[in-house]
């Protein structure tokens, strides 16, 4: 396993943020030790995009809290109409790419975009978003928008821990409704510290908005410079690195600005003493004024880039949306008849169901060691490295992948994987790995490691104990863990960007050259059909797993109602 | 602040089709005690949360000093019903200090940050944290944080405190200790409290009155000596504690209830019966099926062949509590004693008589989900048996001559 993930993470990742001080080492430059290329990202446009990148990051955090925070409350501790629904639209949103939200944004907002096509009234809408559409507002919007299900995520697995007494206690000693909100928000501060630093290390290594509408908007952001690095002329690995370092370590000082806010105090407030807290009783003012507020959220945060993407698919190039003699599907036969463009979607679904496959295999048994207690240091270093990979932009991943296996060494020991769909699927797994890895650690800490060994006292073996035990009680985290990967592969930008065989696109890559090549609608409409054929994988998995898996296997973790 | 009057006017309170609360009623003077004693789901909590104003009632009132808190179009919020509260998992805020916590309920009182400082300090020295103030809950024991929690309830001197099962998180030597100094800083204080528990004895230990609830109903308010010695129901003579209960037919009743009566308990001897002197708690019929619940107290174990000896039963578990023994008697396949102090030491199997104190066997109507559980024939003794049909009805101004169910008691059980 730590063979595994050294060749998977450590090697790649370490080397090449290792450029960045010694490029000789791996035959960047002449110098064996040098600070030169910290020189340049910090200077000029590399600087200046570095301050764009922390303003981006803090106004995201600061907006995805801001809506996470009443959200996760009217979710989870009300009675609000369609709350299921609500919770659906959050890992919707969650699962969508952050490139195609921009890209349903800015086919919306764009010059002779959809709105332009649609009459005076909506025209007149589009020049005056526009403006701050592309720049820094739209930016933050759009990754602030993204960054609401972490920070919703956050904040609801804290929820369970505040029973409805600690409100109540203050209302019984005379605080009023605003005086108790008072008391109760600061209990809530270590998981609103969480997911400001969680949604700042997010946005700050996300490529998908830098590369759509960042560069749209010339407003070049980090991740944007890392790749024109790499990808353009001169060809500057320790100057990548070096920006990759940087963004490592801003992530880094948002979770030590964490850490130092929560100042050592993660309130014990869950305990058996703990009442479970009872829903706030909205009455028919309530239900319509909050009910409008989390509609008008998902409108805005789901409603406006699906809008943007669907109707420019279906507008002609000279049509408008609302005339409706100008729509057409013709878009979408392209899509499927054209070889150039169904070609990358069947390619990425591939890759992304074999992906998903071996990630969520190797996430159980990772997740099971570092939940297994007398790991010691092994197991502390194991749960840095997946840390450390969670928080590192995939970018700077895929650049460590380039740097080390198109070394000349590599193909001289016969390892030419540089160019070919074997290393970009190892990228995905590795990609994908510490992510999943961390999400089944919750599920797999509470696994009572007493279920186990009854199964084992009572004759079974350690396999049958694990599938007769340890599957069905997991089985509903790794089905989500499942999905979860297969969404992130198959929409997958970074990665596929920088390690994609040549001549052979995956999805992102070919709607992205679509859109750069001025083929919107082609490229909205094969983003439409990518969506719609990954819902409907999803949705074909749920059914499997609620039609295949016994009853009892469902009722683990199963939230009542 | 004065402690407050309380008055509850066929209060209740609806979730959905469940009725939590149904029409209770109740009014306490200012400074009273109260214990609601209930199992879990009898309504009180949500009869305690109505009065703290954090539900909000269905029907009825509830006034506070005569001025209505809750009703059909008033609901005065928590804030403003000047209250004390400690909660069940004691809702300490866990940003905050103790001395916080503690000063917290002071804001309303409108006093100096000084002032309010140095009375929440005195009150944390009065339950004995002073030492702790800078400190936060999770660094307490549970002990420690349920006196925080006292204290913080107490230190606004508010008209009203309320309890919210308070005692139940901790350990028996715990609960023992914290019971005493709830009931004295509460006394102390002279707040009107009102104390919500499942635990018999806490309750008895508390209250100046016990109000007993059972499906949302408060089906007895009284002193703790009433509801122990005239308790309503059976339902109030088992959860304030028994021995054991038995099934038979009223034999004699007497004139005014309560009053003592003769009960026929059936044995596995068709043809004998025992006859048993006890307190008939209603007005039943003789020949009526009844059930008689015993209280610890009553059943008492004598010296063999005593004259008074009732009934002759099995030693079946006993177990040692310093002063003596508690003891399980067997009386039948189905029939037993528990909780029977006796200061000797016998051996399970051993026989031993017993004597059945008439005022604690509490005679009610038979509930017709128990089954009839007849005793060990072996078990009546010879002066206290009666063979069927030897025993007429004693004549009684309500019921002069036998009764056809009486006479059907008869046929039933001879040969």
């Amino acid at each position: 396993m730590f063979v595994v993930l050294g060749l998977l993470l450590v090697v790649p990742i370490g080397a090449f943020l290792l450029v960045a001080v010694s490029p000789k080492l791996f035959v960047q430059g002449t110098s064996w030790l040098t600070l030169a290329p910290f020189g340049q990202a910090f200077s000029g446009a590399a600087l200046a995009a570095l301050g764009r990148t922390a303003v981006c990051g803090v106004g995201a955090a600061l907006l995805a809290t801001l809506c996470g925070l009443p959200l996760a409350m009217l979710v989870h501790r009300t009675n609000l109409v369609g709350r299921r629904i609500w919770s659906v639209g959050i890992w919707a949103l969650l699962l969508s790419p952050s490139y195609l939200v921009a890209i349903g944004w800015e086919r919306l907002f764009e010059p002779a975009g959809v709105l332009d096509h649609a009459g005076q009234l909506l025209t007149g809408v589009a020049t005056f978003g526009r403006g701050p559409l592309y720049g820094p507002g739209g930016i933050i919007l759009i990754d602030g928008l993204k960054g609401v299900p972490f920070a919703y995520l956050a904040i609801s697995a804290a929820l369970p821990g505040l029973g409805s007494s600690f409100e109540q206690a203050a209302r019984a000693h005379g605080a009023g409704r605003l005086g108790a909100l008072r008391v109760i928000v600061p209990i809530l501060a270590p998981a609103l510290w969480t997911a400001l630093a969680i949604v700042f290390a997010e946005t700050i290594s996300d490529y998908g908005v830098a590369a759509t509408l960042g560069y749209d908007a010339h407003y070049f952001l980090s991740t944007w410079s890392l790749y024109n690095a790499v990808y353009s002329i001169p060809i500057s690995f320790p100057l990548a690195a070096s920006i990759g370092v940087t963004l490592v370590a801003l992530a880094g000082i948002a979770l030590l600005a964490q850490r130092r806010a929560i100042n050592g105090r993660t309130y014990r407030v869950l305990s058996g003493r703990t009442r479970p807290h009872t829903r706030h009783q909205f009455g028919r003012r309530g239900q319509i004024l909050c009910g409008s507020a989390v509609t008008l959220f998902f409108l805005v945060a789901l409603g406006v880039p699906v809008l943007g993407a669907v109707s420019a698919s279906l507008l002609s190039s000279d049509g408008t949306i609302f005339g409706g003699f100008h729509l057409t599907l013709n878009y979408y036969a392209q899509v499927f008849s054209d070889g150039a463009l169904i070609t990358p979607l069947l390619y990425s679904l591939k890759l992304a169901l074999i992906c998903a496959t071996v990630v969520t295999l190797l996430s159980v048994p990772v997740a099971r060691l570092l939940t297994r207690g007398g790991t010691g240091r092994v197991g502390r270093v194991l749960d840095l490295v997946l840390l450390g990979a969670v928080a590192l932009p995939s970018l700077v991943m895929a650049a460590g992948y380039i740097l080390i296996y198109n070394l000349p060494v590599m193909h001289s020991v016969g390892l030419s994987l540089y160019g070919t769909t074997l290393l970009l699927g190892i990228a995905y797994v590795a990609g994908g790995l510490p992510n999943n890895a961390r999400i089944l650690i919750g599920p797999l800490s509470q696994l009572d490691d007493g279920l186990l060994l009854s199964a084992r006292s009572h004759g079974a073996s350690a396999a049958r104990t694990w599938r007769t035990v340890g599957v069905p009680v997991l089985s509903r985290y790794i089905v989500w863990v499942w999905l979860y990967c297969f969404a992130g592969t198959f929409f997958e930008l970074p990665i596929s960007e920088f390690l994609y065989p040549a001549g052979k696109f995956p999805l992102s890559v070919m709607i992205n050259k679509e859109l750069a090549n001025y083929h919107y609608s082609e490229g909205t409409a094969m983003e439409v059909v990518a969506v719609l054929g990954s819902l409907m994988i999803v949705a074909l998995v749920l059914g499997l797993y609620r039609l295949l898996v016994p009853h009892g296997w469902r009722q683990v973790g199963a939230t009542r109602p | 602040m004065s402690a407050a009057e309380v008055h509850l006017d066929r209060v209740c309170k609806r979730y959905g089709e469940v009725e939590a609360l149904v029409e209770a009623s109740l009014a306490l003077e200012p400074g009273c005690f109260l214990v609601l004693l209930g199992p879990s789901g009898s309504g009180k909590t949500t009869l305690l949360r109505c009065l703290a104003g954090i539900e909000k009632v269905s029907a009825g009132e509830i006034r506070l000093d005569g001025r209505v808190a809750s009703g059909a179009r008033t609901h005065t919020p928590p804030d403003r019903r000047d209250l004390g509260m400690v909660f069940q998992d004691f809702a300490l805020w866990p940003h905050m200090t103790v001395l916080e916590n503690v000063a917290f309920p002071l804001k309303r009182r409108r006093l100096t940050r000084t002032a309010s400082g140095q009375r929440a300090s005195a009150m944390l020295e009065k339950v004995g944290l002073a030492a702790f103030a800078a400190r936060y809950p999770h660094e307490l024991s549970g002990g420690q944080q349920q006196r925080v929690a006292l204290a913080r309830a107490l230190v606004a001197r508010p008209g009203l405190l309320l309890f919210d099962e308070p005692l139940s998180a901790l350990d028996a030597n715990l609960r023992e200790r914290l019971r005493v100094e709830i009931g004295t800083l509460a006394r102390e204080h002279e707040a009107t409290s009102v104390y919500i528990t499942h635990d018999q004895a806490e309750a008895f230990a508390l209250g100046d009155r016990i109000g007993l609830l059972e499906d949302g109903r408060l089906v007895q308010i009284g002193t703790p000596e009433e509801i122990y010695g005239a308790p309503a129901t059976p339902f109030v003579a088992r959860f304030t504690g028994i021995s054991g209960s038995l099934e038979g037919r009223l034999l004699s009743a007497p004139a005014r209830t309560p009053g003592v009566g003769r009960v026929l308990i059936p044995s596995t001897d068709p043809g004998l019966q025992l006859v048993l002197e006890a307190t008939v708690m209603a007005a039943l019929e003789p020949g009526a099926a009844v059930q008689v619940v015993l209280r610890p107290t009553a059943t008492r174990i004598i010296r063999s062949g005593a004259r008074a000896a009732v009934l002759r039963t099995v030693i079946r578990d006993g177990a040692y509590h310093g002063r003596g023994y508690f003891y399980v008697l067997g009386a039948g396949a189905q029939v037993d004693f528990t909780g029977v102090f006796d200061r000797r030491r016998f051996g399970r199997g051993e026989s031993v008589d017993i004597y059945i104190d008439p005022a604690g066997a509490l005679v009610y109507a038979a509930d017709a989900r128990t089954p009839a559980r007849p005793l060990d024939a072996d078990a009546v003794l010879e002066h206290t048996g009666a063979p069927a049909g030897s025993y007429g009805p004693r004549p009684s101004p309500r019921t002069p001559g036998l009764t056809p169910s009486m006479s059907m008691l008869h046929q039933e059980h001879l040969p």
